[in-house]
């Protein structure tokens, strides 16, 4: 069975339907990026993932588990599922080491000193070490995101949601977070609903558009941007690679 | 998290509990031999606080010992003097040791013993005041001061500035008196002494004790023969006769006359 | 001389400061737990307890604090449950600056962007984690500015005691007063200095705590 298998998703917010039967699977250490415009759902997909908005028909199962169903304990379902937001939801009152380590500490009951080293080992790895005991008011926008980051990763999660992750940056930080992405590219299973086709192009395995509450079309990089087979995402990856220069 | 949800029951039950045990464990004390009096140590000689912080008094000596004779323990409480009707009312005290005036209004609210002291108003000003009060026309115009609920400010109201009973005394007008009542008497003189009010109206014995500080003068005495009486509950009928009894028995003895001397010569 | 007077009354007077400090701390203590609780419960609960809350709040913030005293002092004794007047101020005082401390906690809690809940949540903490080590914390941090302004003024509320009898520095002041009318002005301006004193070290500690305690950036701002 596939690690992540999402199998026909409606979601409706009042009489406005948003998810109109979204199925797909994702393997270990895949990574997949969710493309489209504005407002077709795909926010709304990443939640309905990780229960935080559940869906109203369908079913998500997480390595094996049905993790819709109402009576697992989601709670622990969510340690292995991480989230980056677009708008970090960094904890105000503590550092970036205590961020990072809080989740262990407090989620995993893991032991102080051990959950600390792990915390400062995830730093490192974004890049963030010296910044360990800065609050994130006191960090940039691409510093915040990264901290996010190193947070979903202290969990050890299958895999980590990210919910347009670069949208709220000034352009100059983008970089830095997306060499971060880069770098987990193969290590954790990451699912990225983003602008950034470059990204998209370079590190995906596989493309999903999505418009209109349902999956248009779905392929690897080379084909969606090459050789679509539907014309809609011709059309709207061609509108995109005149905007970003073809490559 | 059941877990730490049963925790927090656990204490707010835990915390329920207790203070219920602390509530209940306040009520009716043995209460068979233990006579709460109630008071306004505000009130010399009859009631006040001396330097070591002891109520003490005419009354409260009075009381404390017809009280003890009669086999009770007794505890003072002091309150508001306003308190006072509604605390023996509801039971938070049994007696009322305050100079108290027995009035008809109180006695619908309340008993009184036989009353064991009988006062006047007297009319308190400033000691170098030009007032002066021959007869009630002289009270034109002036602002005068009483504690609220006392027998003085009732009077005024009831006198001084009413026309049916002015008229009575031969006086056509309205002596376009203005009352300022206080919650204590004590704050009445703070203002007669820094001129706000022109005299206070109180009690003639506190009255008295406060010209002998010097500040402040009587200048006229209002014969309203007034009588201070023990207040109790209507219901406590059992308790009254034997403080009757015991106050009677107590007022033709030696003692009761030192006490008299003590406070009043 | 009338000075003497106040040194010599120095035993009883710090005998009513004991007392009104006592009534403040407990007050202050049993109130801000009553209302952190009603506050969270105000902003996280389902119907009808938000509601029930909101009655409370109008409710004790409508009723003057004397009028309160008197209610419980004499409304239980009236039921046949008589209670020292300590426990009765304590109530009183409680019950009204709960009311008022609502407020300050759910102005913090306001201030707290919605986010920080989801992202609590994602790391897989329960409703009740997420509150505890993310919700509470931050909430408590916010409020330090608005809950030492509320002790001071149940510090000054705690003179409406004297009504139903309570012994504090106020009456204990007033004893004397009468006792020796003389010395009435040195005595008031003695008590009021030790208020201030009071009211002053409550600011400096309190000032202490926020420097101690607040993030930069974390700011009451209502942005929910």
């Amino acid at each position: 069975m596939s690690m992540l298998e999402v199998k026909n998703i409606y979601k409706s917010y009042g009489t406005l339907e948003v998810l109109k039967g979204i199925s797909f699977t994702m393997e270990k250490h895949e990574t997949k990026v969710i493309i489209g415009t504005s407002g077709t759902g795909k926010s709304t997909l990443l939640k309905c993932i990780n229960q935080l908005d559940p869906p109203d028909k369908g079913k998500v199962w997480l390595e094996g588990q049905e993790i819709t169903n109402p009576k697992i304990d989601i709670n622990k379902i969510r340690q292995k599922i991480g989230f980056v937001f677009q708008d970090f939801n960094l904890f105000n009152h503590l550092t970036a080491l205590k961020n990072v380590s809080i989740g262990l500490e407090k989620v995993k009951k893991i032991e102080k000193e051990q959950a600390q080293d792990r915390a400062i080992k995830e730093l490192q790895r974004v890049g963030l070490k010296k910044q360990a005991h800065q609050y994130p008011a006191q960090l940039s926008g691409g510093q915040k995101q990264r901290v996010g980051i190193a947070r979903a990763l202290a969990m050890d999660p299958s895999i980590i949601l990210f919910d347009e992750p670069t949208s709220a940056l000034d352009p100059e930080l983008i970089g830095d977070v997306l060499d971060v992405m880069k770098s987990l590219a193969g290590e954790v299973a990451m699912l990225v609903v983003t602008h950034e086709m470059g990204f998209a192009r370079n590190v995906a395995d596989e493309i999903i558009f999505m418009e209109g509450g349902v999956i248009v079309e779905n392929g690897p990089p080379k084909q969606m941007f090459q050789n679509p087979k539907i014309e809609r995402t011709k059309q709207f990856l061609g509108k995109i690679s005149t905007l970003y220069g073809k490559e | 998290m059941k877990k730490e949800m049963k925790a927090i029951s656990m204490v707010l039950i835990i915390s329920v509990v207790s203070l219920a045990v602390v509530l209940s464990g306040c009520t009716e004390e043995e209460k068979k031999n233990k006579i709460i009096v109630g008071t306004e140590a505000l009130f010399p000689p009859f009631e006040y606080v001396d330097e070591d912080g002891e109520i003490t008094g005419f009354d409260i000596e009075m009381v404390t010992a017809i009280l003890t004779d009669l086999g009770y323990e007794v505890e003072i409480k002091d309150m508001a003097f306003q308190q006072l009707i509604g605390a023996v009312q509801t039971g938070i005290i049994d007696v009322i040791a305050a100079g108290m005036t027995i009035t008809d209004e109180r006695l619908e609210q309340i008993s009184f013993s036989i009353p064991y002291y009988t006062s006047d108003q007297s009319v308190l000003v400033k000691s170098d005041s030009t007032i002066t009060i021959t007869n009630y026309s002289d009270f034109a115009d002036l602002t005068l001061g009483a504690q609220t609920g006392t027998t003085g400010a009732l009077w005024v109201e009831e006198h001084l500035m009413n026309d049916t009973w002015l008229k009575e005394q031969n006086i056509n007008y309205t002596l376009n008196i203005t009352l300022d009542t206080y919650v204590s008497y004590t704050d009445a003189v703070q203002d007669l002494r820094i001129g706000r009010i022109d005299a206070v109206i109180i009690d003639n014995p506190v009255g008295n004790a406060f010209a002998e500080e010097g500040a402040t003068k009587v200048i006229y005495v209002i014969s309203t023969n007034e009588s201070f009486g023990l207040g109790v509950k209507k219901e406590n009928t059992e308790l009254l006769q034997k403080i009757d009894q015991a106050l009677e028995d107590y007022m033709a003895t030696e003692e009761w006359n030192n006490l008299v001397l003590k406070y009043f010569e | 001389m009338a000075i003497d007077i106040v040194l010599d009354s120095f035993p009883q007077l710090m005998k009513g400061l004991a007392v009104t400090i006592g009534l403040t701390l407990t007050s202050v203590f049993f109130a801000s737990i009553l209302a952190i609780i009603m506050a969270i419960g105000r902003s996280y609960s389902r119907q009808p307890i938000p509601f029930l809350i909101l009655i409370y709040e109008k409710i004790f913030r409508g009723i003057p604090l004397l009028v309160l005293f008197i209610l419980i002092y004499f409304g239980l004794a009236q039921a046949g449950i008589i209670i020292d007047v300590f426990i009765a101020a304590v109530i009183g005082l409680a019950l009204h600056s709960t009311a008022y401390q609502i407020q300050i906690f759910r102005s913090a809690i306001n201030s707290i962007p919605e986010g920080q809940f989801t992202a609590a949540r994602s790391v897989g903490m329960s409703n009740f984690k997420a509150m505890r080590h993310i919700i509470i914390p931050q909430m408590l941090r916010l409020s330090i500015p608005g809950w030492s302004n509320e002790f001071t003024i149940v510090l000054k509320d705690t003179s409406i005691t004297i009504a139903i009898g309570v012994i504090d520095l106020m009456r204990q002041g007033r004893y004397i007063i009468v006792r020796e009318p003389e010395s009435a002005l040195y005595i008031l301006l003695f008590i009021a200095l030790i208020y201030f004193i009071l009211v002053f070290s409550i600011n400096r500690g309190l000032s202490y705590l926020e420097k101690r305690y607040i993030i930069s950036g974390l700011e009451v701002n209502n942005t929910r």
